[in-house]
């Protein structure tokens, strides 16, 4: 529900349920004011009538026309003027009517007088009536102003916070630009504000830190694997015999699965700080043919069957380096994963990509697979980091990966369609890594 | 041809010295960036080999000296840092190519010597390397085996081309591999790919009555060797 909405119903709320209550003051305080003015008005009546009485003059030209009453009474009561106000049913007039009477004492000549009159007053009815008219105007007022003004001010009043809302869902820690907020007069906003800045600046700086770390570390890591890389092909230039000759045949492999690891752990953590982002769209069907061209001679060899259905015009928002590594490791597992003289099924289309292919059923469970350093274990060679790399390849560009086993056949089935996130930052466009022009001496 | 490699860590410095010395170039190895300065100022070299973390400095900033000073070497960057922007930094800035650590040396060698082809077109068959009876033409990437045009893909070309230029040494299938496939391919069964290339290189070779210069070194990799089998 809508922060307005809230604020909208609470007020009404209060409103409703408050009404009741003033409303009841409202007409006690009408009323007594009422009979109030009318008590005095009355007083006077019959303390005229008393200063009459006493001057000796007969009450005549009060009494004659108005409801008064003079009477002897023994006593003087304690309270020297009563009042009563009540209603009843005037059969004449056959409607309620409301009466005040008003007595007072006297004492004039040694003698007590009470003298009494009264008057009609309004009735309670009446005055609720009247407020009930009232109380729909000014509620349907209320409302309508409420919901107007409610509206237009929270426009006002919250335009910063849509604003900051917009900046942080466009903030991303891999641009390394600083959060940009407006600025604001409310205070909340104005906290919330620099909460965010303070938080976005201190996760970009963090940011920055492991990424210097991680790439100083890789650094610190590539220098030393240089160096042994180097000294084995020196060494291997010596004169050495046969065993020699296996033991540094054995380092330099090893040495090879350390720098490939390596560099795949720096592609994921690049990944997942999103460095790969682009609004350019890229032929994913040219990539697709020409990472298949590549892959020719390795599928001739292995005897393996290419059954191309790879459609055209199909253009993607990806990396082009990350459309290659993600074919190249999905085309790279169909081929080591498949069975002598087996086939591999590759269907393109607008919307998904699957590739499957003959071949032992996996010996781990099929959704560890994309798991880390998991791998079934048919083929030593591999690192065991090719499809956490698609699969993270998948995630940052909101495909969804799938993988399944049917029918002796391994199906891996990427999904375009979900919806893409635009994505603000640029990346320069046919930078490739895997089709590298090879050095011509 | 003279190089200055700029490599502060000293043992890949030596490495780089020893194997460019052993194949005939002129080398000076400095591991910081004034003493790379002040070579660089007052020598003339071919070709500079720029690593770009230095401890005392960015190899980038020595690139831009070199544009500045107008200084015609050739630069080829070294670095371990693979990250996309300093790659293009790099080669924006005017580097000729770029290496990332750990690299081969006989990949580094390949990349100085195209560099050097590339920086000197006006030598004499800048685009035809050659060894014995064997001819590359760099330009149309065609050999010729006694003049008789050798039919090969792209990737055998590659493959002959690498072994000329490192003759006489001993290539790992990995560097081989790494050479024709690039960096990135995580199919260590590369290396199969390999040895059914050089199957077939030297098939093709044979056909055409070439000597079969290519010599297995049992489990290490292959040499090209010039004495012939």
């Amino acid at each position: 529900m809508k922060l307005i909405n809230k604020l909208t119903y609470w007020i009404m709320g209060v409103v409703f349920l408050v009404t009741p209550f003033t409303m009841i003051i409202s007409y006690r305080s009408i009323k007594s004011n009422i009979n109030k003015a009318e008590i005095t008005r009355l007083r006077d009546v019959t303390d005229k009538v008393a200063e009459q009485l006493k001057a000796g003059q007969p009450p005549h030209q009060y009494i004659l026309d108005r409801p008064i009453t003079v009477k002897e009474v023994a006593t003087m009561p304690p309270v020297k003027m009563q009042t009563k106000n009540y209603s009843f049913y005037n059969a004449e007039l056959k409607r309620d009517e409301c009466r005040m009477d008003v007595t007072s004492y006297y004492k004039i000549n040694n003698k007590v007088y009470a003298v009494s009159t009264y008057n009609y007053v309004t009735q309670g009815k009446q005055i609720i009536m009247g407020m009930v008219y009232a109380l729909a105007w000014k509620i349907g007022l209320i409302t309508l102003s409420v919901l107007i003004s409610g509206r237009l001010v929270s426009k006002y009043i919250l335009s910063s916070f849509k604003q900051t809302l917009k900046s942080i869902e466009q903030f991303t820690l891999g641009n390394k630009e600083k959060l940009v907020l407006p600025a604001t007069s409310t205070a909340e906003f104005k906290e919330l504000n620099s909460f965010l800045q303070n938080m976005t600046d201190r996760a970009l700086k963090e940011y920055n830190a492991v990424k210097e770390f991680s790439e100083n570390a890789s650094h610190e890591v590539q220098t030393p694997l240089a160096v042994m890389r180097t000294k084995l092909e020196l060494l291997s230039e010596t004169e050495i015999n046969a065993e020699q000759a296996q033991l540094i045949g054995d380092m330099q492999y090893s040495i090879e699965k350390l720098v490939k690891i390596n560099r795949s752990l720096l592609l994921l953590t690049k990944l997942n700080n999103s460095e790969y982002q682009t609004t350019e769209k890229v032929k994913f069907c040219r990539i697709a043919k020409d990472m298949v061209r590549a892959l020719e001679p390795h599928i001739e060899v292995k005897g393996i069957e290419l059954r191309n259905h790879i459609g055209s015009n199909i253009p993607l928002q990806i990396h082009p380096v990350l459309a290659e590594i993600l074919l190249n490791n999905l085309l790279g597992n169909a081929i080591r994963y498949n069975n002598p003289n087996g086939y591999i099924d590759i269907i393109l289309t607008q919307h998904h990509l699957t590739i499957k292919n003959p071949g032992l059923a996996p010996e781990v469970d099929p959704a560890s697979l994309f798991q880390r350093f998991k791998k079934s274990n048919q083929c030593e060679d591999s690192v065991g980091l090719g499809l956490s790399i698609v699969q993270q390849i998948c995630a940052v560009n909101n495909f969804e990966v799938n993988y399944s086993y049917k029918n002796s056949e391994h199906i891996i089935r990427v999904d375009f369609n979900c919806e893409t996130v635009p994505q603000e930052q640029t990346v320069v466009a046919g930078e490739t890594f895997l089709t590298k022009k090879p050095a011509i001496a | 041809m003279t190089v200055l490699v700029l490599e502060d860590n000293q043992r890949l410095g030596a490495s780089i010295e020893d194997f460019l010395v052993r194949e005939g170039y002129i080398c000076d190895v400095v591991d910081t960036y004034l003493r790379a300065r002040d070579k660089l100022l007052s020598v003339d070299y071919d070709c500079v080999l720029l690593d770009i973390m230095l401890p005392d400095g960015n190899g980038l900033d020595l690139l831009k000296l070199i544009k500045q000073e107008n200084i015609q070497s050739a630069v080829l960057i070294i670095s371990a840092k693979e990250a996309l922007d300093d790659k293009i930094r790099g080669l924006e800035g005017g580097a000729d190519d770029y290496i990332t650590k750990p690299f081969h040396l006989s990949e580094l060698h390949a990349r100085l010597r195209a560099i050097y082809r590339r920086k000197n077109p006006m030598a004499t068959n800048a685009n035809v390397v050659s060894f014995n009876e064997i001819n590359l033409n760099t330009d149309t990437l065609q050999a010729f085996i006694n003049g008789e045009l050798l039919d090969i893909t792209r990737k055998e070309f590659d493959l002959l081309m690498y072994f000329i230029v490192n003759k006489n040494r001993v290539l790992s299938k990995q560097a081989i591999a790494t050479h024709l496939w690039g960096d990135y391919t995580d199919n260590l069964d590369n290396l199969d790919f390999v040895y059914q290339h050089v199957k077939n290189l030297r098939r093709k070779i044979s056909q055409l009555n070439g000597t079969d210069y290519i010599d297995t070194v049992y489990g290490l990799g292959y040499r090209f060797k010039e004495a012939g089998v």
